[in-house]
């Protein structure tokens, strides 16, 4: 086990090391010149000149590769743990990269928690009902709910639920604007007033990202009952089901066997859909304020701004490989067979 | 035969249609049959800019009588979905954005499909160093965060068509590879290659008569599947402004535009799109498992 | 249910699991209809001003400088040494300014001496920072230099400083590292006061003091944060604060996400009335429209005209601002054939639906540009007319050039491509649209090309080879129309700086250069406005439309006062019951 873990480090190392060349070069190749926005209300050669010392973009394109991967007397490097600084803000990438991954964490932790404690009963329920209704009922919610553009969901439900009905509180982001967050510790707000132990602040967040949550959830929970669905009955026509009937096992049992046959899809649909979300949430972000990684990418590349894309790019990418290891790990305890 | 599909009718005959397959057919049908047809369809030039700015489509009340005007008092058409904010007709354009999207959508998608599937069956077929790095290749692509990438690409280098579906096969390839990769091992492991190579056949010759046919039907489904999320992806990348040129008619840029107005009260411009874009995915959703318990049976 | 906006007795986070609290939790995950917590707003002082975006900098001489957002940070922390004195007109709510005099701000008295071509410049005393340190005069030094070092991004201190003639703040700095240090064009003549020498008369000195940039720097903050690789502090400037001797002082700032501003504790002149401002970053208009809608917030900008419409009918709301200097142009290059064609540049300008561009894009908060200068802007008239007869008239000119229905005119169809910033979709895409379908009426090939922000401001700034673009993003920060024949028409061997259509003409050049030189104002003004004329009848650029730079505010806040980079001032505001 330890030796298939540890090639499947190695391998991922390796992924990400060549992701970080590929991006820092074919950014590079694209036909836009960032250094314009910098010079704005001046734009004579001098005042270009001068932004593009700044930037670092004078260098020959290798010579900047070397300088972000190994720094040099003003700047670290990546081998130094930096992903460089933001040209918009002048920030550290990674100081960005802390403010907005939390919130995009929490928003689709939230959601897939959410959805995930939704879409099992669900599919179970649609999987082993007898009832036709039912059955198919799940079938063409989990179809439908999954094709939906969540973009068009996210307004419908602001209009309704905060203009029409106001029952829900307005696209603010994660917390009432007046409101002092809590210490930033994981940066989520939701974990950090829990471990402030500020009641108060966690509902208050909670109440925030109610929206949001909804929306997501609801386009999200419809993959997740298809795969549970289609592998819970898939597995109840296996022989050890039909075996387990005919000697005379209750239903409930029947029913969390073929759960447990149906995981390992179901985790591996899960893992794909939360790294896509990962950059895909961009659209829920930007409705409803949140001030996420998909909207700081967004930004990024509408300016331009190399080391800010790179570092979203490879940390996403990082952290999709991470789920992928993890995944491969999880479903190499639960079949021993794909420990190859 | 477990309840489930029991329920759906697997047990069936096979030139019959089920329920399913055909509301799968109609509800992928009419979005095709719309963009082909929305010249002769289309009651306005769906870029035609007016001053009838931010109309409300007609009443259900006026309905019938417009209806009657139209069809034979040879009254002129009237918004049936309401007008935009540049006084351009709704309906019109929700029925030529059937054009943009499902066109993108298919060229994306034949296109990787057609890479993916040729790189797949070959992987799959051949063990060697190019081949292992070709897969390696398309595991590190699908590691790329799918909206930021296409957002690059788009964005950045141009919000052309051709641009939209480069970055979309380029996304969507490694997909297709790894599904017919895996068929295409499963194949090879049944043994009768081994047969075929023995009688004299050459590899091409295998690759093509054996291997191929047999390893497509995961991509065949796949396809019809990654149609819907393609028309997703394109509608959200005009959302966040990254997706075809205005004033092109696009159900995502309709949206987008339409959500501003909706607060206001204009809840025709992005509902109307709205609805569109959701039953032709289902529509696409349902004509992939439809497809898969086909397969199946 | 409606949300009863801000009445609550309790700041939030002293009550505990009410049933309120409760009933919100079960909602977040059920989303069943229940009461909504009402906004705990403290209504005493605290001010929610929903914006596009919050600061991405501080630093006017840094990465973000250009944008409007960093800008209203920068000018509510630093105080300048001049402002345009305040006029008695208040205009639909707005207070306006006489731009042909000045107040002091951080300066008393400011004295020129035509003889040694020099500023005096004497300042308050007891004017302390956020950090409570005093001004003087070696922050005005300490300011300056930094300026010269031209060690930002995008060094706009010493461009401003150079614009305005100030002594060896010329492009030399650039090649030559000894000259970036401040030698004693400015000196110290006392505690409280500096001189200030020019290399030529230029009025502009006292014009470019008020402007974002050059706010004066509190020296001591600054050098307390200065590193080896960074001497003049410009990462605790774009990532803490930027330390000035303004009003407010900046509690929190969560880049992307929300910047607190609290008052000078150390100010007790001038101290404002509103204490706290929160900017909380919500990036859609429609979003900002709702919150405002219901109640949520105080105070927004950058709403849609039907947005603006909408609001100002509400109670409790009200909509204000004047038609400033925010317009409307379309950009046509000379260098990109066949807009180096008078005739095809006039029939353009005859096709254009400005009245659809006014009532329909701007919903009449606008009104037609008849100048190629703000015409708020001291010394600026109409004189720009667009031939009259629409589209009949834009078909013979278009013949007259040889192109018959545009006939011929598909051979440049790429310059015919219109360039606009995609992120101003919903405001520039359907005026793009329809200037698209008229003039494609008369046979000219438009097609549209949103394009990034970025890359438009290098096509049209550095490259200058975009050749059709509507643009609604250029103001010349200093209110001087010979500042912006400078900036936008003369001709770069002639000092133009951002002449981004290649517009070339030798009399312009030539008045430009008179009017540079000359110490006597009414002639400088006499060559401006020739100047003036002739750009608009060479349709330099084609100006469509000055559109209203406006507010949506609670009925309570006043005190409002237009400044020539569109930015609120807070410590201009106050509250009173309506």
């Amino acid at each position: 086990m330890t030796k298939f873990v540890l090639k499947r480090l190695g391998v991922g190392l390796i992924q990400i090391v060549s992701l970080m060349v590929l991006v820092f070069f074919l950014i590079r190749l694209l036909p836009a010149d960032p250094v314009a926005r910098f010079v704005g209300l001046n734009a004579s050669a001098e005042a270009y000149a001068q932004a593009e010392i700044a930037l670092g973009l004078d260098k020959p394109v290798l010579e900047q590769f070397k300088i972000y991967l190994l720094g040099d007397e003003q700047t670290d490097g990546l081998i130094h743990g930096s992903l460089g600084n933001s040209w918009i803000s002048g920030s550290p990438v990674l100081y960005h990269i802390g403010l907005t991954l939390p919130a995009t964490l929490e928003l689709i932790l939230l959601s897939f928690l959410i959805s995930v404690s939704l879409a099992i009963p669900i599919g179970v329920a649609g999987a082993t009902s007898p009832n036709g209704a039912v059955n198919k009922g799940t079938l063409i919610y989990g179809l439908f709910a999954g094709s939906q553009p969540e973009f068009s969901w996210g307004t419908i439900f602001i209009f309704l639920f905060f203009v029409v009905l106001g029952v829900a509180p307005g696209p603010l982001g994660r917390i009432s604007p007046l409101t002092e967050p809590p210490d930033p510790v994981s940066g989520m707000i939701v974990v950090d007033s829990l471990i402030a132990g500020r009641a108060d602040l966690l509902l208050e967040s909670l109440w925030y990202l109610s929206l949001p949550v909804l929306t997501l959830s609801f386009v999200l929970t419809g993959p997740i009952i298809k795969m549970v669905r289609e592998n819970v009955s898939q597995s109840m026509s296996l022989g050890f089901i039909q075996y387990g009937e005919a000697v005379g096992l209750s239903k409930k049992m029947l029913a969390s066997d073929s759960l447990l046959a149906a995981v390992a899809p179901t985790l591996t649909l899960i893992g794909i859909l939360f790294s896509f979300m990962l950059g895909g949430a961009v659209l829920i972000e930007s409705m409803f304020s949140i001030n996420g990684l998909g909207q700081f990418s967004l930004q990024s590349v509408l300016a331009m701004d190399y080391p800010a894309i790179q570092g979203v790019v490879i940390v996403i990418s990082s952290l999709t490989l991470l789920v992928y290891l993890l995944l491969d790990v999880a479903q190499a305890l639960l079949d021993p067979r794909l420990r190859a | 035969m477990n309840r489930a599909m029991t329920a759906e009718g697997s047990s069936r005959d096979p030139t019959t249609l089920t329920r399913m397959e055909a509301v799968a057919i109609v509800l992928t049908a009419v979005p095709i049959l719309c963009a082909i047809f929305a010249p002769v369809i289309a009651t306005f030039d769906p870029l035609a800019v007016s001053d009838a700015v931010s109309q409300p489509p007609p009443t259900l009340r006026e309905l019938p009588s417009l209806i009657w005007g139209v069809l034979f008092e040879q009254m002129p058409a009237p918004h049936w979905f309401g007008s935009d904010s540049s006084g351009m007709d709704v309906f019109s354009r929700t029925l030529y954005a059937a054009r943009v999207d499902l066109v993108i959508a298919f060229s994306a998608n034949i296109l990787s499909f057609i890479v993916g599937v040729t790189l797949g069956v070959v992987c799959g077929f051949r063990s060697n160093l190019a081949t292992e790095f070709i897969a390696r290749i398309a595991d590190l692509v699908q590691s790329f965060p799918v909206f930021i990438t296409a957002m690059i690409l788009v964005a950045l280098a141009g919000r052309t068509w051709g641009n939209i579906i480069f970055a979309m096969s380029l996304l969507y390839a490694p997909i297709y590879l790894r599904l017919t990769r895996t068929e295409a091992l499963k194949v090879k492991a049944r043994g009768f290659i081994e047969a075929s190579t023995a009688m004299g056949n050459r590899p091409i010759r295998i690759l093509y008569l054996h291997i191929l046919p047999n390893s497509l039907g995961p991509a065949l489904i796949q396809f019809s599947v990654t149609i819907g999320f393609a028309i997703l992806l394109t509608a959200g990348l005009s959302f966040v402004g990254a997706g075809v040129n205005p004033p092109t008619p696009e159900w995502g840029a309709m949206i987008a535009q339409g959500s501003t107005q909706l607060v206001l009260g204009d809840w025709w411009v992005s509902i109307f799109p709205g609805i569109a874009i959701s039953l032709t995915v289902f529509g696409f959703a349902l004509a992939g498992y439809a497809l898969e318990r086909r397969f199946e049976t | 249910m409606k949300i009863i906006p801000a009445e609550s007795p309790a700041p939030p986070g002293t009550q505990a699991l009410s049933a309120r609290a409760w009933s919100a939790l079960l909602l977040a995950f059920l989303l069943s209809g229940c009461h909504a917590p009402e906004q705990s707003a403290d209504t005493d002082s605290a001010v929610i001003y929903l914006v596009e975006d919050v600061p991405a900098g501080l630093n006017y001489d840094g990465p973000a400088a250009s944008l409007h957002t960093s800008q209203v940070g920068i000018v509510n922390l630093m105080d300048p040494l001049l402002e345009y004195a305040a006029s008695p007109e208040v205009e639909n709510g707005v207070q306006t300014s006489d731009f042909s005099s000045f107040e002091g701000s951080l300066a008393e008295n400011w004295v020129y001496d035509p003889a040694e071509q020099s500023w005096r410049i004497d300042l308050r005393k007891g004017v302390y920072s956020c950090a409570g340190n005093e001004l003087t005069a070696d922050d005005v030094l300490y300011t300056f230099a930094r300026a010269k070092s031209v060690s930002g991004a995008a060094p706009v201190g010493w461009f401003l400083a150079s614009v305005a003639s100030v002594a060896s703040f010329d492009t030399s700095v650039f090649d030559n590292p000894a000259k970036r240090r401040l030698g004693d064009e400015i000196s110290k003549l006392g505690r409280y006061s500096v001189k200030v020498f020019q290399s030529a008369p230029n009025p502009l000195f006292p014009h470019i003091l008020t402007s974002f940039a050059l706010r004066v720097f509190d020296s001591q903050e600054m050098r307390k944060h200065a590193t080896e690789s960074d001497p003049w502090s410009h990462q605790y400037v774009d990532e803490q604060t930027s330390p000035g001797f303004g009003p407010y002082c900046t509690e929190r700032w969560i880049k992307g996400d929300e910047f607190v501003l609290t008052a000078n504790p150390y100010r007790e002149e001038r101290a404002p009335s509103i204490k706290r401002i929160v900017f909380k970053r919500v990036p859609l208009s429609s979003n900002r429209f709702v919150i405002m809608k219901m109640g949520e917030a105080d105070l927004s900008d950058r709403l849609t005209p039907r947005e603006f419409e909408a609001l100002a009918g509400l109670d409790n709301l009200k909509v204000i601002g004047l038609t400033g200097n925010e317009t409307l142009f379309l950009h046509m290059n000379f260098k990109s054939p066949p807009f180096d064609n008078p005739l095809i540049r006039r029939a353009v300008s005859a096709a254009v639906p400005y009245d659809w561009i006014i009532n329909n894009g701007y919903r009449a908060q606008a009104k037609q540009w008849l100048s190629v200068v703000p015409t708020r802007y001291p010394g600026v008239s109409e004189n720009f007319q667009p031939p009259p007869g629409g589209l009949e008239a834009a078909r013979q000119l278009l013949s007259q050039a040889g192109y018959p229905n545009g006939k011929g005119l598909e051979e440049f169809q790429e310059n015919f491509q219109l360039s606009y910033v995609a992120e101003k979709q919903i405001a520039l895409g359907p005026i793009a649209n329809a200037i698209r379908a008229k003039l494609r009426e008369v046979g000219i090939p438009v097609e549209l090309n949103p394009i990034p922000l970025t890359q438009f401001g290098d096509r049209t700034l550095v490259k200058r080879d975009l050749p059709f673009a509507l643009s609604d993003q250029e103001k010349p920060v200093v209110v001087d129309a010979g500042y912006a024949i400078q900036l936008f028409f003369a001709s770069p061997s002639a000092g133009g700086v951002n002449n981004m259509t290649n517009y070339h003409n030798d009399s312009v050049d030539a008045l430009w250069a008179s009017a540079r030189t000359t110490a006597n104002p009414s002639a400088r003004a006499e060559f401006i406005a020739r100047a003036l004329d002739q750009i608009a009848a060479d349709i330099a650029w084609l100006p469509l439309a000055e559109f209203k730079t406006q507010w949506a505010t609670h009925t309570e806040l006043y005190g409002f006062r237009w400044y020539p980079d569109n930015s609120i001032r807070f410590s201009d505001l106050y509250r009173k019951e309506h």
